[in-house]
C-alpha cells in the first residue's frame, strides 16, 4: 500500500523506500516501538515560550507527512544517486508545532472565507493587461467598487495563477477539497495546492527567492514553490506541472509520476534535519515584498525618506502584530468593530483555561475564552496612531498639536496630515507591490505603467473624517445590456475585438504599452466587437467614463460603473515637522491648497484630456464656495488674533484698574474702622 | 449712560447674539462641531464682539463701580463685571488655541472653558438686558 502511494507521489520516495528502509528497518522499528511506548506529547503542544528564537533545526515533511530524506550520494551498489525527493510541505513541516489551521484564519489567507468582516476597504488586486488596456480591481472581500473574481468570470485557479506572485499561499490557493471534475481546479491534482508559505514572512536570512517562487508558480509548480523559494533545491524536470496539467482532462487519470525536487544536499545535516533561520517577528524587509508603496518612481527612488517609525528603529510588526490566528492589527481607529474572535483562538484559549482549571467543562471554558478574547480585542485600538501616541506606548511622543484647534482632530484622521507624500500641487502616480509586481525584476516602471494608481486623494472615511487615499479607475471592455455592464476578461476582449497592436520597434522604449487609446481607436475597437444583440452592446470603461457607439459614433459619459476605487493609505508617515499644517494654516486653508483645490484627473488608457476631471472638494462632495470663502477668511486670521488679543488686553486693563482700586479702597477702609474716633 | 456707551453695548450684544446662535445653537440644536458658514459667521462676529466688549469696558466700568453715582442698580452693576470677566475668558480661550503656545490637552481644556464661559456670558447678558431696559 505504501509502495503504491509512493509511486503516485513521485520517484523520490521510491529511492528513499529502497535504500533507507533496507538499511534501517530494524533500528527504525525499534525506535518506533520506543516512541509509541513513551507516548510523548504531540508536537503541537510543545512550545519554548521564550523570547529567544527557537533553533529551527527540523526534519522536512512532504505532503503525505513523510520525513524527507534524500538518498545517499551512492547507492548500495556504488552508483551515484541524485538527491531527489518530494517537495516539502509547510503544512506538514511547520504545522508540526504551529497550528496551521488556526494560522489559516489570518487576514493574509481568509479573504475568500466569507465568514469574516470585510473591514476598512484596502488595496485590491488589480487584473491588468496592457494589450487590452484592462485594469479591474478585484477582491474577495466584497469592498464596494471592487469585483469579486467570480463576478468577472475569473476562477479561483485563475486568480491564483495571476496573483500568487504576491499571495503568501493558503486561501483560494489551498481549497479544502479539489474538485476533480472541475477542469481548472482539477489541475491542482497535478500542480498541487499553494500552501501558506510561512517563510515568505518569517525567514530572517534575506535569502528567500521570490523570483524563483514566481517562476515556479508561473509554471504551476505550486507544490514545489515553497521548497524552491527556500533554496532547498530546484525543480527536477524539464516540464512544468502546468504543462503536464495541460494534457489532463476531467475523468482522466492523474499522471502517476510527478517531478521530484532536486535537493541541495548541503541543506541537510547529519541528523537529516534542515536549519531554517526564521523569526517570530517578521522582518520589515519581508513585509516590503508585498507592501512597498513607492511614490518616488524610477531613478527618483533615492529621494524617499521611508516611514518615520522605521527610521526610529521600529518594525512593521511592532504595531501590525498578531496572535496565532494571524489576524494582524491593521491599525486604523475603530478597527475593533471590524474584528471578531476567531474560532481557532477560542479553541486555543479554551484548552489553556481547562489546563489551568480542571473543573471547567468544555462549554464553560469556551464561554470564558470568548469573553476573555472579546475583551482583549479592545487592545487593538491601543495600536492605532492615536492609541499609541496618546498612551506613550513604545516611548512614542505624546500628541501636542500646538496651535491646532481641536476641531481638526474631530474632522481629520491622523494620517490626513501625517501620511503619504506631502501634498504638492496635486495627486501623482504611485507604484505598489501588489499592482506593479514590485520585488520582481522587470523593465523600469513609469508613471503611466498600468495600473495607474494615484495618491493622495483626501476623502471622507467611514467615520466621517477626512483621510488620505490611493485611487484607481477601472478600465475594461464590457457588454452593456439592460443597463448592466458585464466586464470582459482580457482574453475574452482580445478574442472579441481587434486592438491596435504596439509596434515591435516601440517595445524597448515602452515595454508596458502605455500609449493611450485615441477616440478613433476606441471607436474602432468597439466597432470590431461582433455585433451580437443577445450579448448586449459593446462598451468601454476608462478614466471615469463609459464609451459606447451610438449610430456608429463614439459617445462617452460619466457612469457609476466607471467610478474610481479608493482605499486609505497610512504610510509612509512623515515626521511632525513635515505634517500638513506644520508650516501654518495655509497648508490647508489657502485658495490653492491641494486638500481642497487640487484637480484630480482620472487616469486610464485614454488620452489625458478625455478623462474625467474633478476638484478634490468635489470628490468629497464638499461645497466649493464654502471652501473658497473659508480659505479667503484666513487672510484676515492674523488681524482677528490681533483684534481679540488687543480687546482682551483692554478688558484686562480695565478689570485690573478697577480691581486694584477696589482693593485699595478696602485696605484704606479697614484701618479706619480700627482707629479710635 | 451716554449714547456712545449704549452704541457699544448694542454692538456687543448684536455680535453676542450671532456668537450665541452659531455657537450654543449648534450644540443645542445642530450637529457639533461648528463647520462651514456657521463657523465662518462665528469667527466673523468674534472680533466685533471683542471690540464691543472692550469699548463697553472703557465706557461702562466707571459707572459700575460700587457706590458710583449712576442710574444702574447694584445687580446691573454686578452683572456688568460678570460680563467683562466672562468675556475676557471667552476671548482668550477662543484665540489662544490659534497660537502655537498650547498643546492638545491644553487646547481641550480651553475649548471646554470657551464653551462653558460662553454659556455663563450669554446668561449674564440675558439677565443684564432686562435690568437695563427697566432702568431706562
Amino acid at each position: 500500500m505504501l509502495a503504491d502511494k509512493t509511486t503516485a507521489r513521485g520517484n523520490s520516495s521510491q529511492v528513499r523506500a529502497g535504500s533507507v528502509r533496507r538499511q534501517f528497518r530494524r533500528p527504525l522499528l525499534a525506535a518506533l516501538a520506543l516512541v509509541f511506548a513513551l507516548r510523548p506529547a504531540p508536537a503541537k503542544d510543545l512550545t519554548t515560550e521564550s523570547r529567544l528564537p527557537f533553533l529551527h533545526n527540523i526534519p522536512l515533511h512532504d505532503a503525505q507527512d513523510r520525513v524527507i530524506s534524500p538518498p545517499p550520494l551512492l547507492s548500495d551498489d556504488g552508483k551515484p544517486q541524485e538527491p531527489k525527493a518530494s517537495p516539502y510541505s509547510t503544512a506538514k513541516t511547520c504545522g508540526k508545532c504551529h497550528d496551521y489551521e488556526v494560522i489559516s484564519q489570518g487576514w493574509h489567507f481568509n479573504a475568500a472565507h466569507g465568514d469574516v468582516k470585510a473591514g476598512r476597504p484596502g488595496e485590491p488586486w488589480i487584473l491588468t493587461d496592457p494589450a487590452t488596456r484592462t485594469q479591474i480591481p478585484l477582491s474577495y472581500r466584497g469592498w464596494a467598487g471592487t469585483f469579486k473574481p467570480a463576478d468577472v468570470g475569473l476562477s479561483d485557479f485563475d486568480f491564483v495563477t495571476n496573483f500568487a506572485r504576491h499571495l503568501p499561499g493558503g486561501g483560494v490557493g489551498e481549497p479544502d477539497k479539489i474538485d476533480a471534475a472541475d477542469p481548472q481546479m482539477g489541475r491542482m491534482q497535478i500542480s498541487g495546492t499553494l500552501e501558506m508559505d510561512c517563510l515568505i514572512c518569517h525567514q530572517s536570512t534575506g535569502r528567500y527567492d521570490h523570483e524563483g517562487r514566481f517562476t515556479a508558480i508561473k509554471g504551476q509548480n505550486f507544490r514545489w514553490a515553497p521548497s524552491i523559494a527556500a533554496g532547498l533545491g530546484s525543480f527536477a524536470s524539464f516540464r512544468n506541472a502546468g504543462s503536464l496539467a495541460d494534457q489532463w482532462r476531467p475523468g482522466r487519470a492523474v499522471p502517476s509520476t510527478l517531478p521530484a525536487l532536486n535537493y541541495d544536499r548541503s541543506k541537510f545535516g547529519a541528523d537529516n534535519n534542515v536549519l531554517f533561520q526564521v523569526a517570530r517577528r517578521a522582518p520589515t524587509a519581508n513585509c516590503y515584498y508585498c507592501h512597498t508603496s513607492e511614490a518616488e518612481l524610477g531613478d527618483a527612488r533615492w529621494h524617499g525618506d521611508t516611514d518615520i517609525h522605521l527610521r526610529a528603529g521600529m518594525a512593521c510588526v511592532d504595531c501590525h502584530r498578531n496572535g496565532l490566528d494571524h489576524r494582524i492589527v491593521r491599525g486604523y481607529e475603530g478597527e475593533v468593530r471590524d474584528r471578531s474572535v476567531s474560532e481557532g483562538m477560542m479553541d486555543l484559549r479554551a484548552r489553556m483555561l481547562r489546563r489551568d482549571d480542571a473543573t471547567l467543562s468544555e462549554e464553560q471554558a469556551r464561554r470564558l475564552a470568548r469573553r476573555q478574547l472579546q475583551a482583549e480585542l479592545g487592545l487593538v485600538e491601543t495600536l492605532s496612531c492615536r492609541g499609541c501616541h496618546e498612551s506613550g506606548r513604545f516611548g512614542s511622543p505624546r500628541l501636542t498639536h500646538k496651535g491646532l484647534p481641536p476641531i481638526h482632530l474631530e474632522k481629520l484622521s491622523c494620517t490626513a496630515c501625517h501620511s503619504g507624500p506631502f501634498p504638492a500641487s496635486g495627486p501623482a502616480a504611485v507604484h505598489t507591490s501588489l499592482a506593479h509586481k514590485l520585488g520582481l525584476p522587470a523593465p523600469v516602471r513609469g508613471k503611466n505603467t498600468a495600473p495607474v494608481i494615484i495618491e493622495t486623494i483626501f476623502l471622507y472615511g467611514a467615520d466621517g473624517k477626512i483621510e488620505p487615499c490611493k485611487m484607481v479607475w477601472p478600465s475594461y471592455w464590457a457588454r452593456w445590456k439592460e443597463g448592466k455592464l458585464a466586464p470582459l476578461l482580457p482574453a475574452e476582449a482580445a478574442k472579441a475585438g481587434t486592438f491596435p497592436k504596439q509596434d515591435n520597434d516601440d517595445v524597448p522604449r515602452d515595454p508596458y504599452n502605455t500609449t493611450p487609446l485615441t477616440d478613433a481607436q476606441i471607436r474602432q475597437v468597439l466597432a470590431s466587437f461582433s455585433d451580437d444583440p443577445a450579448n448586449g452592446q459593446a462598451a468601454f470603461i476608462a478614466a471615469g467614463k463609459l464609451y459606447r457607439l451610438e449610430h456608429g459614433q463614439l459617445v462617452s459619459e460619466e457612469n457609476a460603473a466607471a467610478k474610481p476605487y479608493a482605499w486609505a493609505l497610512a504610510h509612509d508617515v512623515r515626521p511632525a515637522a513635515q505634517a500638513l499644517g506644520a508650516r501654518g494654516c495655509a497648508d490647508c486653508h489657502a485658495s490653492d491648497s491641494p486638500l481642497y483645490f487640487a484637480t484630480i484627473a482620472a487616469r486610464g488608457p485614454v488620452e489625458p484630456a478625455n478623462g474625467l476631471r474633478k476638484g478634490m472638494w468635489e470628490m468629497r462632495g464638499d461645497d466649493k464656495t464654502v471652501a473658497s470663502v473659508f480659505a479667503f477668511t484666513f487672510h484676515f486670521r492674523p488681524l482677528l488674533k490681533w483684534i481679540v488679543f488687543g480687546a482682551a488686553l483692554i478688558v484686562l486693563a480695565v478689570l485690573a484698574h478697577y480691581g486694584l482700586r477696589g482693593v485699595g479702597a478696602i485696605t484704606a477702609a479697614a484701618p479706619a474702622k480700627k482707629s479710635p474716633p | 449712560m451716554n449714547s456712545r456707551g449704549k452704541f457699544f453695548y448694542g454692538v456687543m450684544c448684536a455680535a453676542g447674539v450671532v456668537l450665541a446662535v452659531t455657537g450654543i445653537g449648534t450644540f443645542a440644536l445642530g450637529k457639533p462641531p461648528m463647520t462651514h458658514w456657521v463657523l465662518m459667521a462665528h469667527v466673523a462676529a468674534a472680533p466685533l464682539f471683542a471690540l464691543g466688549l472692550a469699548a463697553v469696558a472703557l465706557t461702562w466700568a466707571g459707572c459700575c463701580v460700587p457706590g458710583a453715582d449712576s442710574p444702574l442698580n447694584a445687580p446691573a452693576k454686578a452683572l456688568l463685571w460678570v460680563i467683562l470677566v466672562c468675556g475676557l475668558v471667552v476671548m482668550l480661550s477662543g484665540v489662544l488655541p490659534m497660537t502655537p503656545l498650547i498643546g492638545a490637552s491644553g487646547q481641550h481644556i480651553l475649548y471646554l472653558t470657551h464653551r462653558y464661559s460662553a454659556v455663563v456670558l450669554t446668561a449674564a447678558i440675558l439677565l443684564h438686558l432686562p435690568v437695563l431696559l427697566r432702568r431706562g
